[in-house]
């Protein structure tokens, strides 16, 4: 690198633009002068700058220009295209041009050289956002501020302007693509498009301007408008707008949202989404109408004068309350319930899958899904023994999983409720809508139906009997116990379709099978 | 060791050790090995019994599949008991088979063999000769349990008359343990005792 010619020249002639801001990291380690006699003249008269684009352009360009600051030494020839491309965003001298460029834009050069007798005013410090503050390349000149601001907010705002405000937004396409990506920079319709703004700014300067929101920036009317036909101008901007009102220097905001300022909002309004997730930044100069605040959710939402809207979202904020409520006495008594079994705290299991309840409808013992299901599943001891609680021994015909721990008896149907009616929503998977038998026959808690939806009650549970070798008859056990190891393959296979309830994450199986026989 | 009856143990370890019974030394577990399978149980003999002042170690094996099955428990004290193997100390006892819930723990296991002390079963017998005389004679029973007792279990109430029908079959030769399953068989009749022991 340091035996590149090329290189050495850059070092003692091209300054160093973070140089210039005061904020270099490289120091004397730049490829770039750091020329303190250059660094004066550039605070004082910010007269360097050629154009003046958008801050992402600029913001961009100088990422781009300071990675080759700090050192990639892959192409040179590379580095100086780059250099004239991203020069027209930045403070590269004319002179210092001359010497590197590669001959590709020689054009937009002589409109900056054009540019360079003239100090440009920042745009954004006009409008009072300029980010870069007192680094910014621009001339920031709280005196200038009326000279052209009004003619750029007028420009840009008013979508419907599509007449005049192309000037500034093709330009930005342009530029945006020029100094992205490609190796000739800044097209003929590049020069054009400078060429077209520059001739703009002094005609604004007629109009009196005041303010630094733009929503405050007088209604645009092109001037050829304005003088002969000014009704239809206005037109544009709103067709429920009289005319003469629009004309007679209304600020934008105004003109848009006409009933503001008589206090009445019309029902039909629709409410401004920032201010009801948060914070509006026009505040009440916002063009949609600011909702109340609603007490439950605190969001700004309520539509003042839309009795129906205000009534929907108490209501959906009541039941939203009611719910989340809900939830966390649900948590709250879950808390510290720990597994009959285990003898673990149930939401503290680990891993989480494994925090559900296992609800027995006919006692209120406590245990988690996992180890209920699986001392329901013994096969050592008798049926009466494992379909009883473990604690108390009460029998129970199925179990019931729950994220949370139920109390009451309400709570309780509730829950056992909803579960059946979730399972009654699934296709049996014995029944096969009507390929199949279920032994469970109306007893089962899945849906028998056929495939065109008619349910079908298929009778009382089949009772399987066998002679045994003694010749007594014998109720076939082994074939709920196999049922039952095919349930559990069945859970395996079903977990991607939790979405039954939020209480149920797992109500996808069933314990339903578990539902008495004998 | 599955991890859910090891981490159960555990708990019930612990359970067990703050619990009130311990307090009142009616019931103590200890750790036999660093893995938990296997613990060393012990209980007070209930009072107004005749294991009373006795105190009966229990041998503890804990199952993979615990809690889902019962532990496997055994008399190591030599006991007197109609559910109690007098040779084995094999235990007949209803929740360490077939009625085993798996919401019971360690501790409960312990007092149902304390309750098991306290109310025996003789319709249910593990040890048939021991149920026979409980039923025939339960004077002779309570009396010989109450010996077994104070012989095996450190309890307090010696019965002389015991011994020194012991101490005469030992004197020909026979061990005292031998001696007095002999003789608690024949309801402390010297002579049958003898006749058995020797035929």
């Amino acid at each position: 690198m340091a035996e590149n010619p090329v290189l050495e020249a850059w070092k003692t002639t091209v300054p160093c633009r973070y140089f210039a801001s005061g904020s270099c990291r490289e120091g004397d380690n730049c490829k770039y002068l750091h020329d303190e006699a250059l660094l004066q003249i550039l605070s004082e008269g910010d007269g360097l700058n050629t154009t003046a684009k958008r801050k992402d352009n600029v913001a961009r360009s100088s990422v781009d220009d300071h990675n080759k600051c700090t050192g990639s030494s892959s192409g040179n020839n590379a580095d100086n295209q780059d250099n004239s491309e991203t020069r027209a965003c930045t403070s590269t001298s004319q002179r210092d041009k001359g010497q590197l460029d590669t001959g590709t834009s020689s054009n937009s050069d002589s409109t900056e050289s054009q540019n360079n007798t003239e100090p440009i005013i920042c745009q954004y410090f006009q409008q009072g956002c300029c980010m870069f503050g007192s680094n910014c390349y621009n001339k920031h000149d709280p005196t200038e501020i009326n000279i052209s601001a009004s003619s750029q907010s007028c420009s840009e705002d008013p979508p419907e302007n599509n007449s005049s405000s192309t000037s500034v937004t093709v330009p930005l396409a342009s530029d945006a693509l020029s100094s992205d990506s490609s190796m000739s920079p800044l097209a003929p319709n590049g020069e054009s498009l400078e060429d077209q703004r520059s001739p703009a700014r002094p005609e604004s300067e007629s109009i009196e301007t005041k303010t630094t929101l733009r929503v405050n920036a007088p209604e645009f009317i092109p001037s050829g408008f304005v003088r002969s036909i000014p009704s239809e101008a206005s037109v544009v901007v709103d067709e429920v707008n009289d005319t003469k009102e629009a004309s007679s220097g209304k600020t934008w905001a105004q003109v848009v949202n006409a009933t503001a300022g008589n206090g009445v909002p019309s029902p039909y309004t629709s409410l401004c989404p920032y201010a009801e997730a948060g914070e509006c930044p026009y505040a009440e100069n916002c063009t949609y109408l600011h909702g109340e605040t609603c007490e439950f959710c605190g969001n700004n939402c309520l539509h003042p004068t839309n009795e129906d809207q205000r009534k929907t979202h108490t209501d959906e904020c009541i039941k939203q309350h009611e719910r989340e409520m809900e939830l966390a006495f649900a948590v709250a008594r879950s808390k510290d319930k720990q597994c009959g079994v285990c003898f673990e705290v149930v939401v503290d299991k680990n891993p989480a899958s494994e925090q559900r309840f296992g609800i027995l409808p006919n006692c209120n013992h406590c245990f988690c899904l996992a180890c209920i299901r699986k001392w329901r599943q013994a096969k050592q001891f008798e049926n009466k023994i494992i379909r009883a609680c473990p604690e108390c021994r009460v029998t129970s015909d199925f179990v019931c999983p729950s994220m949370y721990w139920v109390d009451t008896k309400e709570e309780k149907d509730k829950l056992i409720n909803a579960y059946k009616s979730a399972l009654s929503n699934k296709q049996c998977k014995y029944f096969k809508q009507g390929r199949g038998k279920c032994p469970f026959g109306n007893k089962c808690f899945y849906l028998h139906a056929y495939p065109d939806g008619t349910k079908v009650d298929t009778g009382p549970p089949i009772r399987r009997q066998r002679q045994n070798a003694d010749g007594e008859t014998d109720v076939l056990q082994l074939f709920l116990w196999d049922f039952l190891d095919e349930r559990d393959n069945r859970w395996l296979y079903s977990l991607e379709d939790i979405d039954l309830m939020a209480y149920f994450s797992g109500s996808d199986d069933s314990d339903a099978s578990d539902i008495e026989m004998y | 060791m599955a991890n859910i009856a090891a981490q159960r143990i555990k708990r019930e370890f612990k359970e067990v050790i703050k619990s009130e019974e311990v307090a009142k030394c009616a019931i103590k577990v200890e750790l036999v090995s660093d893995s938990y399978t296997e613990l060393k149980g012990e209980i007070a003999g209930p009072p107004d019994t005749p294991y009373e002042g006795g105190n009966f170690v229990l041998e503890i094996k804990v199952p993979e599949t615990y809690p889902f099955n019962p532990p496997k428990v055994r008399f190591l004290t030599k006991i007197w008991h109609p559910n109690i193997s007098s040779v084995t100390g094999a235990i007949c006892l209803d929740i360490l088979k077939d009625q085993w819930a798996a919401a019971m723990t360690l501790r409960t296991v312990l007092l149902s063999l304390q309750a098991l002390l306290s109310a025996a079963e003789p319709d249910d017998p593990q040890d048939a000769v021991v149920a026979k005389q409980y039923k025939d004679a339960p004077d002779m029973f309570r009396l010989t349990a109450r010996h077994w007792t104070a012989a095996y279990a450190g309890g307090p109430y010696s019965n002389p008359e015991f011994d020194s029908k012991i101490r005469r079959l030992a004197d020909m030769g026979i061990e005292s343990h031998d001696a007095r399953v002999a003789l608690s068989s024949f309801n402390w009749d010297l002579e049958r005792a003898t006749e058995q022991l020797f035929s």
